[in-house]
């Protein structure tokens, strides 16, 4: 119940928020040199079509009304044209969607899963040979370039061993794809049941996958780690100690109260995720959002641009919203 | 005024003698940082390389050599040559011209800005009046800047004003101001409750003077130990705008459109293509990263000694 009420408030303020990051977005297009109109029309549109755009995004009106005349089309759905595919935004994005979030998803949920309990281990297991290569390892992992790795990954594993597919796209071109239910290819063909797509574009994973997640886990590691090292130093570790407590229920208590720093660390991966996605699927030609938003930068095919920053920071706040409702559910602290 | 009849204790407090001191202090603590000297190192090569790159670079960075397209390494050319038959080695050296030019630039930009703004917001946070006002108003607009994934929001700037040089160190410094801001507030929270900020006020100075004469002085710190890393980040978002084609424009020698120069021959088994500039990226990163560390410990009394 007191979760209920403090989702609901939590869930109302997201409403300025949402207000403020589209009045950032408005702005970009004011930020083309020239005529808006005639730039987000696209290279080769008629007349008429500059007039549509113009009348569409009420650029012959005062500020404040372009304003409400832009988030009147958003509410709709209506993000404007793409001049490069020629189809709405809307139903450009609806097909990419699933793509960057399988991606994202995949990557993020890797690095948990590992991150979480090397962080946990290194942290009881101090000054060892783990505790020496996972030093060597951040240092690498914050200074390479996501996008370079990739590269690598591809050379060592596709053009020498020949082990995994090549960086083109989610499936082998000789798959067929598996009927959409969510637009994730892996979990679609998992619920059709088609085990040859399957296995493909669990394939076709691979290489991305563990590009970004050998990028971002380290921030986990780091984190978990601090975070238990500091709670097993704690007065109450200490006086669990002091009473003959055995390890493992220590360790317990330890973890319980370390988890709400992980948490946090786990959103902002997510939030990094969807930036190093931008960069992994240009270089695996993965054919979702980022390499939609890059193409359209290449392009100069602003409509597009301009709504995919706009769900970007939406994803950030809803990262950030389910970060703290979790907070609620797992630190009593934060409820009374 | 040079007064000769101070005693020796007071000259000595007074201060001629501290530089060297410092010094002292300063080589100390380098020698027992491993790490902190390797950093100074590779941030050193790099300068050196942004102002001598270009000249002392074997082959002209920017020319294709006819007749050796796609060469691997080899003693004519110790990175081999890319598909277009330009030098590799003679770019990747030549490459920080334009990387520290666009991070040192924009990196200067967003610690002016960003310590103004970050001494506004501090001094004057809970003032009555337009002081708050103003105080909330930067906090709040750093907030919604910082709800989007930086990478897009820089992705987004350049691709809506074009590419281009100028362009990139404009969305890259806009971008890095709130990190300034954050670090200069919370250092002016501190410095603020300081007496001699109280003396300077009874002393008749107005609030702006006492903000920016003497309490910023004191707050520096913070910012100053962030400018290292924040170049090493600027010149990973060059590379990586410029790799998606939004950043510096084809040919001119820069590691991340190195890369993406390289990048279909990887599939190719041509892995010198593009393992060379990442190499060199990667270590100047670090390089920054590790200076910056090294700083920031040195700059902190508990953790100096």
């Amino acid at each position: 119940m007191r979760f209920l009420k403090y989702a609901g408030r939590r869930l109302l303020f997201l409403i300025p928020q949402l207000f403020a990051v589209s009045i950032i977005v408005f702005f970009l297009v004011r930020l083309l040199p020239g005529d808006p109109a005639f730039l987000m029309a696209g290279q080769f549109a008629t007349k008429e079509r500059i007039e549509e755009v113009r009348s569409d995004l009420g650029l012959d009106r005062p500020l404040h009304e372009q304003y409400v005349i832009y988030v009147g089309n958003v509410l709709q759905g209506d993000f404007g044209r793409s001049w490069r595919t020629s189809q709405s935004v809307l139903q450009d994005v609806k097909q990419r969607l699933p793509a960057t979030l399988e991606l994202v998803l995949s990557a993020g949920l890797l690095a948990v899963a590992l991150g979480i309990p090397i962080g946990v281990y290194t942290a009881v297991k101090r000054r060892g040979v783990a505790d020496k290569l996972l030093f060597g390892y951040g240092m690498l992992a914050g200074s390479i370039p996501d996008f370079w790795l990739g590269l690598i990954l591809i050379f060592v594993f596709f053009s020498k061993l020949g082990i995994v597919p090549g960086p083109i796209g989610q499936l082998d071109p000789i798959v067929s794809t598996p009927p959409t239910v969510t637009g994730m290819i892996v979990v679609d063909a998992l619920i059709a049941g088609e085990w040859e797509a399957f296995r493909s574009a669990l394939q076709h994973l691979i290489l991305p996958v563990a590009t970004l997640t050998l990028v971002y886990m380290t921030l986990i590691i780091k984190n978990t780690r601090s975070a238990v090292e500091e709670m097993m130093e704690s007065d109450f570790v200490e006086h669990g100690r002091a009473l003959g407590l055995p390890r493992r229920t220590l360790l317990r208590y330890a973890l319980r109260n370390a988890m709400p720093p992980v948490i946090t660390v786990v959103g902002i991966v997510f939030w990094f995720l969807l930036g190093g996605a931008v960069l992994v699927e240009t270089v695996f030609a993965w054919g979702g959002l980022g390499q939609y938003a890059v193409e359209a930068v290449v392009n100069s095919d602003y409509a597009p641009l301009q709504a995919f920053v706009l769900l970007a920071a939406v994803f950030t706040l809803l990262v950030f919203l389910l970060v703290d409702l979790a907070y609620f559910l797992i630190d009593p602290r934060i409820r009374a | 005024m040079s007064d000769p009849a101070l005693s020796p204790t007071v000259a000595a407090l007074a201060g001629p003698r501290t530089p060297p001191r410092a010094l002292r202090a300063f080589i100390g603590f380098a020698r027992k940082r491993p790490s902190f000297l390797i950093g100074l190192a590779i941030v050193v090569i790099t300068l050196f390389l942004a102002v001598f790159g270009p000249v002392v670079a074997p082959y002209p960075p920017e020319r294709a050599l006819p007749g050796v397209g796609l060469r691997p390494p080899s003693i004519e050319h110790w990175m081999g040559t890319d598909a277009a038959g330009m030098d590799i080695f003679s770019r990747v050296i030549a490459a920080p011209r334009i990387d520290l030019t666009i991070a040192l630039a924009s990196s200067l930009i967003a610690f002016v800005l960003g310590v103004v703004l970050g001494v506004v917001s501090g001094f004057f946070a809970g003032a009555p009046g337009l002081g708050r006002f103003l105080s909330e108003g930067i906090m709040r607009s750093a907030d919604i800047l910082q709800a989007f994934p930086i990478f897009i929001f820089a992705l987004a700037l350049v691709g809506f004003r074009g590419p281009g040089v100028e362009n990139v160190i404009a969305a890259l410094a806009f971008l890095n101001i709130p990190y300034f801001l954050r670090v200069t507030r919370g250092s002016v929270l501190q410095v603020r409750e300081r007496p001699f900020v109280e003396a300077a006020r009874c002393a008749g100075n107005s609030e702006l003077r006492v903000a920016f004469v003497h309490v910023m002085p004191n707050a520096l710190t913070p910012a100053l130990a962030n400018i290292s890393p924040g170049i090493g980040f600027a010149i990973l978002l060059t590379a990586a705008l410029s790799f998606v084609g939004a950043g510096v424009p084809k040919p001119t020698p820069e590691w991340g459109s190195m890369i993406s120069i390289g990048a279909p021959n990887m599939m190719t088994g041509q892995w010198w293509t593009a393992f060379f500039p990442g190499v060199a990226l990667g270590i100047t990163v670090l390089g920054y990263a590790l200076v910056g560390d090294g700083l920031r410990d040195y700059l902190d009394p508990v953790k100096r000694s």
